[in-house]
């Protein structure tokens, strides 16, 4: 019965604080909202759980001083513009649509759900019940959300990565091989830049005020990077032989990051942008003895240089 | 959390929280759209009716000061239609604005779903994902891109189908394992994708039993139409959550490495027994070997920086990696 009561109260909170356009006083509160503890102490504190309650579901309450009062004193109010969601006009199919990928792509820990009730609901989408089992399931990762919040505002940012503090004006958030990317421009570099958000230390520090991030430059790629082209290297421009058996699966695996491919002696030859030469090394060495990484000399070296190390050693 | 994985059904919200973002969605579809049943806007909102009436049964209570009949909220109820209508709720008229994260998990499910190879353009929800960014700030458009893997449409969409319908299925397969191509008959049970690549559960009929597959290992493929005697009603490997990739039998053998830090991925990555983090950052683990030409190209790749331990099962792997290094040496003339 608490529970209700609780919710009872903030319910009641929540229609007080949308009803008034002045900045309300916590004692103002007090007196609007029955349900609180009258001893002082007591009522700040359960007043203090409802302001976390409310913030917690993404009420925009804002705290202002009201100076026309002797002394001052701190008001609160929630900005109808920043609650109110526009009404989207969704219609029944694209509802179904939205329900539909929320069923095919879970996320952990989801509020697909939530945002589809606030959208208008969950609505079905066709008689074909068999596909409802999800094909992906996306994983959820700490500075995921305020990364979005960041990028979604347009602020600069800074966090922890490989041991340096960067700064950085996020731009996207990329799901490949698995895993989530932030890609930005690095302040610190001047240069755009990716990061694995594993590799992320520590918290998300917002700076500035929202809108001062670089903007994405126009066209930015919007493919999804290899793992060799991601890295802080200068790029090379590889060239990789592989056999003709070989080359259907290396040719799907570079993707994109293949700028050219061309027939060649019993096999192709693709040429490859590599900024990463340990993972390239990797996709390499994967392809055993059907594929010949035959330029630039300076990584062809570093392949011979690890395979005569691994043969030194036995 | 109120909700499942899956944005489906709702389990009855537990705090007070959780309760008050579900009334200030309902609350106002109810005021828009007035008329409907109980029966109606429970299943709009996943819920069991029973469970939605107890939950609007606090709105009795709820207004404005000073709480008097004409400034509480008023629920009326159609006696012939059983229509619902909410009266003196013009400041719960329209929804709260998406949070962050149910923004982020509503976007990234889209562009999941859109990425889908053979995914239609221009469609619903090409259309609601516009909408939808209008109420966002400008600077959510394009803010997530999602790559589920690599996939060709057409076997995608047939190896689902199959999964449906309980049909065969022709495949020229390349198998990273044995490092060969080979023809197989399956019947596709699940399709999925994990870790940046798509996978289907099967019935393999040249090795008798099920199998994983990699779609982009799928070189050709033929669908027969026939119906399958196999189903997937035992199967461990159809299922919710994450599927293991990896099967190793118990005779598989076993080699024991000390993995430079920077190769700690291998232990989230392939079958490991046994690892411990030393005191120097290194990684000493016990992997499952279930094919020799995948054991060689892995030693290869993880290269000197990786020091075999032991081995159980398999003689002198130090050898076994050194003359896979050689091979490859020869291509490049040394």
């Amino acid at each position: 019965m608490a529970r209700t009561e609780k919710l009872e109260r903030l319910l009641k909170l929540t229609a007080v604080l949308l009803n008034s356009t002045t900045p309300l006083t916590a004692q103002e509160l007090k007196l609007k909202v029955p349900g609180y503890p009258e001893a002082p102490l007591s009522f700040n504190r359960a007043f203090e759980r409802d302001k976390d309650d409310l913030r917690a579901l993404g009420i925009p309450l804002s705290m202002v001083q009201i100076t026309f009062k002797d002394p001052p004193v701190e008001g609160y109010l929630i900005n109808h513009d920043d609650y109110y969601l526009p009404d989207p006009e969704l219609t029944p199919d694209e509802l179904a649509a939205l329900r539909l990928a929320a069923l095919t792509v879970s996320f952990d820990g989801a509020t697909e759900a939530a945002a589809l009730w606030k959208l208008g609901g969950l609505v079905p989408f066709g008689d074909d019940s068999s596909e409802q089992d999800p094909l992906a399931s996306l994983p959820m990762s700490p500075t995921l959300i305020p990364l979005f919040g960041a990028i979604v505002e347009r602020r600069k940012i800074s966090f922890g990565y490989n041991d340096l503090d960067r700064e950085v004006s996020p731009w996207r958030l990329d799901f490949a091989r698995g895993r989530w990317y932030l890609i930005g421009y690095d302040h610190n570099r001047e240069d755009a830049r990716n990061y694995r958000l594993s590799r992320i230390a520590g918290e998300i520090e917002l700076l500035g005020e929202p809108g001062d991030a670089e903007p994405a430059p126009e066209g930015q790629r919007e493919r999804t990077l290899r793992a060799w082209e991601i890295g802080d290297e200068e790029p090379h421009k590889a060239v990789l032989w592989v056999s003709q058996d070989r080359a259907p699966i290396a040719e799907r695996m570079l993707g994109q990051s293949a700028i050219a491919v061309r027939p060649s002696a019993e096999g192709v030859e693709f040429d490859v942008s590599v900024s990463n030469v340990d993972a390239f090394r990797f996709f390499v060495l994967g392809l055993g003895d059907q594929a010949e990484l035959l330029a630039p000399q300076e990584l062809r070296d570093d392949i011979v240089r690890w395979l005569s190390t691994i043969v030194g050693e036995s | 959390m109120a909700v499942d994985n899956c944005g489906g059904e709702l389990v009855a919200p537990v705090s007070a929280g959780d309760r008050l973002k579900l009334m200030l969605a309902v609350v106002p579809w109810i005021v828009a759209n007035p008329g409907h049943t109980m029966a109606q806007i429970a299943d709009r909102f996943g819920m069991e009716p029973d469970a939605l009436e107890a939950e609007l049964d606090v709105l009795w209570m709820v207004g404005l000061p000073p709480y008097t009949p004409d400034t509480l909220i008023d629920i009326l109820e159609d006696p012939e239609t059983g229509g619902l209508t909410i009266k003196f709720a013009d400041y719960f008229s329209r929804p709260l604005r998406l949070s962050h994260g149910e923004a982020l998990t509503l976007l990234a499910a889209s562009e999941g779903l859109r990425s889908l190879p053979g995914g239609e353009a221009d469609g619903p929800l090409d259309r609601a994902l516009a909408k939808v960014a209008t109420t966002l700030s400008p600077g959510a458009a394009g803010a997530i891109e999602v790559d589920l893997g690599a996939a060709e449409a057409e076997v995608l969409t047939e190896l689902r189908k199959a999964s449906v319908e309980g049909t065969e299925v022709n495949i020229r397969y390349y198998s990273a394992n044995s490092d060969s191509v080979a023809e197989r008959k399956i019947a596709p049970w699940r399709v999925f994708a994990q870790d940046g690549s798509w996978y289907v559960v099967a019935w393999c009929s040249q090795a008798d039993g099920e199998r994983i597959f990699r779609l982009d290992r799928i070189e050709g493929f033929d669908a027969l139409g026939t119906v399958s005697q196999h189903r997937p009603d035992d199967s461990a490997l159809v299922g919710d959550g994450e599927t293991q990739v990896f099967h190793p039998r118990p005779n598989d053998p076993t080699v024991t490495l000390r993995l430079a830090p920077e190769s700690a991925w291998v232990v989230e990555t392939y079958p490991v027994q046994d690892h411990k983090v030393m005191a120097d950052g290194s990684i000493k683990a016990t992997l499952v070997i279930t094919a020799m030409p995948w054991l060689e190209r892995l030693l290869v790749q993880l290269g000197a920086r990786s020091e075999v331990v032991g081995a159980d099962g398999l003689d002198d792997v130090a050898t076994i990696r050194s003359r896979a290094a050689a091979r490859i040496l020869q291509r490049y003339g040394k």
